[in-house]
């Protein structure tokens, strides 16, 4: 039943190559196709970022996460005003504070249920299984329908509060929807090992897609599942061959030279791997899309991707190691255990006593987090942002002019499920 | 752009006209309008005109809108037709403008201060009561080997935690030693009604404490053995824990933890102290329970104890060697342990101790001396 429903819409338009090679012949031949043609860019400076992201962090800190819906709300306007097409910016119009009344409602409704169902299952857990690892999985499991349900009704929320060229966006309502839908294709993901994971994405994003409008421009999402398949092989591959060698290892015992160089080299490849197919599915879909009777292109670069990924995590990572020293140190001091490593240097532990060394341990804890948020905005956030609106261009959209606005979509919890159950949608 | 249209700019604090471009979409479709712009003195009013119209702003009713990447142009928002926008790269408009940062409230206060009050008090009612009354009753429900397990699977926890090696914190079992400590919890339980077997654990660390843990599972530390100058300090201290077990205080708190971590998980979740205010949460809801239990933990340790003619007194001196041993230490333990409870608790043991009370000795010398060797 719930196949046929999803296939419902599911005409087989597949085009294994999946580029909208068709679009862009008709293009080339057209010397008025450039008028209609919106190239995107990214106006955003990364310096500007940093300090928002590194400011904010510390507002939220002195205001015990109050501030963080400020800081959402502030950080989207610079990453939507920062994206254009053909110059004119995208807006993003969300308040603080519905975001703060959509959280306190979500606390409200999610604080009974989560409290009776986890006293229960605590209990019935070590009743009946003595253990506590039922629990932990049934509360998990539990949670992931409510989890997606957040993840839509947020992104609904966003769609909402974005406007461009004056004219809102909308995702239509269809949270349950989403949610069985999404349940069905990782069940199939998880029964698969794997294999149907392109499936997965490509009938998750034509559901949104399908759902989203700008103005009174409906977004269409065309193609069909295969053609993410080719691009999913470099993930599929090497973990196969992961697990071929896992099981090979165990049956003979041998993990030496060949087996060590073996599994760094499938590592690798995994990693590139899920990288590629990100950016590739990305292209993929994004090209068969349409806005009406505008369409999309967009030509990222996997390599581009990968390096923003390796120097952004890279720098962000080597900076909080620095930062997690202290931390370590007082870690152990205060549970006792480092007095053999401080004996080793009397006087710095001569010269701090236990509450110095709780506020530089709080210091830096703070410190860590402040520091890992600003640095992967400027330098993974930020530069991703900026890569793909560059390589994106919205073709045809000479009929752009004709779209009208949209009534308000008033949705007074906001973002407030997601924002309690920690969807944490990047940004 | 500028070309086509010569752009008159008289700088300085009240430019008198102003002829500038911009682009003017009016939030009812998405046409990009190529204005040109002036200010019209006698209304104040910014005038945008494009082909074939116009439209008035109010110099008083424009807003700029906040955080834009584009710090080169102005993004104009107008309070009366809240989405129409207007771009233009005439910075000097804005010194036109009074009202540029008034920020329009699109939420209602009274609304956010309703479901503040309701959240504040749903987390309060589920913390401090429905959580409470429910770990109450399914402390009682739970099977003691639902119990162990608990016990087990928290007593794990602690191990590992305490050890750096990360194969555990192993037990003290010298057969002379452990002896002597099975004699003593025996003795310590006449016709008790445990909920299950009563089990006594020495752990090797030299912290100064101890603790119960659901399913009649008492823990030592090697430290505190050290630091009991007499066999009646230790088991005054193992009474008190008995006191535990018997009201099953460590199931409780097992399970109100459970309870209310989630729910406090929900309210300090994606934020950067977001751990560390969540422990220190926990701690200060357990703090407000836990007074309770340790009194009346100390009044069923008094029972006992002069059931076996031990004087109450005993515990009293084992917390003064508590204070002693942390109350130098300028510190964080310092502050919990020296807090005016602990000299209330120590009096209370004092005034515990009948008139005309005979203590006896609990242990022989030697028994004594392979208790204190138990971790050898």
């Amino acid at each position: 039943m719930i196949v046929e429903d999803i296939t419902e819409t599911g005409v087989d338009e597949c085009d294994l190559h999946g580029s909208s090679s068709d679009h862009s012949e008709v293009h080339s031949n057209d010397s008025s196709a450039t008028l209609g043609t919106l190239p995107g860019e990214f106006v955003g400076r990364r310096w500007r970022v940093f300090w928002m992201a590194f400011k904010f962090g510390i507002y939220t800190i002195l205001t015990l996460g109050f501030y963080r819906f400020w800081m959402k709300t502030r950080l989207r306007r610079w990453y939507w005003s920062s994206v254009r097409f053909g110059g004119h910016p995208f807006e993003y119009v969300g308040d603080p504070l519905e975001k703060l009344l959509g959280f306190l409602i979500a606390v409200v409704i999610l604080a009974f249920y989560i409290c009776v169902v986890n006293l229960a299952l605590m209990f019935a857990s070590f009743s009946l299984f003595q253990g506590d690892f039922p629990a932990y999985l049934l509360s998990f499991l539990g949670v992931v329908p409510l989890w997606l349900f957040a993840a839509y009704r947020a992104r609904r929320y966003v769609l909402a509060r974005t406007r461009w060229r004056g004219i809102r966006f909308s995702l239509d309502p269809g949270a349950w929807g989403y949610v069985y839908r999404a349940l069905w294709h990782w069940t199939l993901t998880l029964v698969s090992f794997g294999v149907l994971w392109p499936r997965k994405t490509f009938w998750l994003e034509k559901y949104k897609t399908d759902r989203t409008s700008f103005g009174s421009a409906p977004l269409e999402q065309h193609g069909c599942w295969r053609i993410l398949f080719i691009p999913f092989l470099q993930v599929l591959i090497p973990a196969m061959c992961g697990v071929a060698l896992i099981i090979w290892i165990g049956e003979t015992g041998h993990f030496q030279g060949v087996e060590i160089g073996l599994s760094c080299i499938l590592l690798f490849w995994f990693g590139f791997g899920v990288v590629h197919y990100q950016v590739q599915a990305k292209r993929r879909l994004t090209e068969l899309k349409s806005v009406g009777e505008a369409s999309l292109t967009i030509n990222p670069s996997v390599t581009v991707v990968l390096r923003i990924y390796i120097l952004g995590y890279g720098l962000s990572g080597i900076t909080a190691l620095i930062i997690l020293v202290p931390i370590l140190v007082i870690a152990f001091s205060t549970l006792d255990l480092v007095d053999v490593n401080l004996r080793l240097y009397p006087e710095i532990s001569a010269v701090l006593s236990t509450w110095g060394l709780t506020v530089i341990g709080i210091a830096s804890y703070f410190g860590l987090f402040l520091m890992w948020s600003a640095l992967t905005h400027a330098f993974v956030t930020m530069p991703l942002w900026r890569h793909y609106a560059s390589v994106c261009e919205l073709r045809d959209t000479e009929t752009f002019s004709v779209v009208t606005q949209r009534p308000r979509d008033a949705f007074q919890e906001a973002e407030g499920f997601a924002e309690a159950l920690d969807v944490g949608a990047g940004i | 752009m500028s070309s086509v249209i010569p752009t008159v700019i008289r700088v300085g604090a009240r430019p008198a006209q102003l002829d500038a471009l911009g682009t003017y979409f009016n939030g009812e479709s998405a046409e990009a309008k190529s204005v040109t712009l002036h200010i019209d003195e006698c209304a104040k009013a910014l005038v945008i005109k494009w082909d074939g119209g116009k439209v008035n702003w109010l110099l008083a009713q424009i807003q700029l809108v906040p955080d834009q990447a584009d710090q080169d142009q102005l993004l104009m928002a107008n309070q009366i037709h809240p989405l129409a926008r207007l771009i233009t790269d005439e910075k000097l408009i804005a010194l036109r403008c009074p009202n540029l940062h008034r920020s329009v409230v699109q939420v209602n206060k009274w609304r956010i201060l309703t479901w503040a009050l309701a959240a504040v008090m749903a987390v309060a009612l589920i913390i401090f009561v429905l959580v409470p009354r429910i770990a109450d009753n399914l402390a009682d429900l739970m099977p003691p080997n639902g119990e162990q397990a608990l016990g087990a699977a928290t007593l794990g926890h602690i191990r590992g935690a305490l050890d750096q090696s990360g194969t555990g914190l192993s037990f003290c079992t010298h057969e002379a030693g452990r002896n002597v400590l099975n004699n003593l919890t025996v003795r310590l339980t006449p016709g008790q009604s445990l909920p299950g077997l009563l089990t006594v654990h020495v752990l090797n660390h030299d912290m100064v404490n101890a603790f119960a843990l659901p399913g009649g599972q008492i823990v030592v530390f090697r430290g505190l053995i050290e630091v009991a100058e007499t066999p009646e300090e230790l088991v005054a201290v193992i009474a008190h824990e008995i006191g535990h077990v018997v009201s099953r205080d460590p199931t409780r708190h097992a399970l109100r933890s459970a309870g209310s971590i989630g729910v406090l998980g929900l309210l300090f979740g994606d934020f950067a102290g977001g751990a560390l205010l969540l422990f220190l949460a926990e701690q200060l809801i357990e703090a407000r329970y836990s007074q309770t239990a340790e009194t009346e933990a100390d009044s069923f340790a008094h029972q006992i104890l002069i059931q076996i003619h031990v004087s109450p007194a005993s515990l009293g001196d084992m917390f003064q060697r508590f204070l002693q041993k942390y109350g130098e230490d300028e510190g964080v333990m310092s502050h919990f342990v020296s807090h005016p409870e602990m000299i209330e608790r120590i009096e209370a043991a004092r005034a515990a101790v009948p008139t005309n009370f005979q203590p006896r000795d609990l242990l022989e010398v030697s028994e004594w001396r392979a208790l204190k060797n138990i971790c050898s």
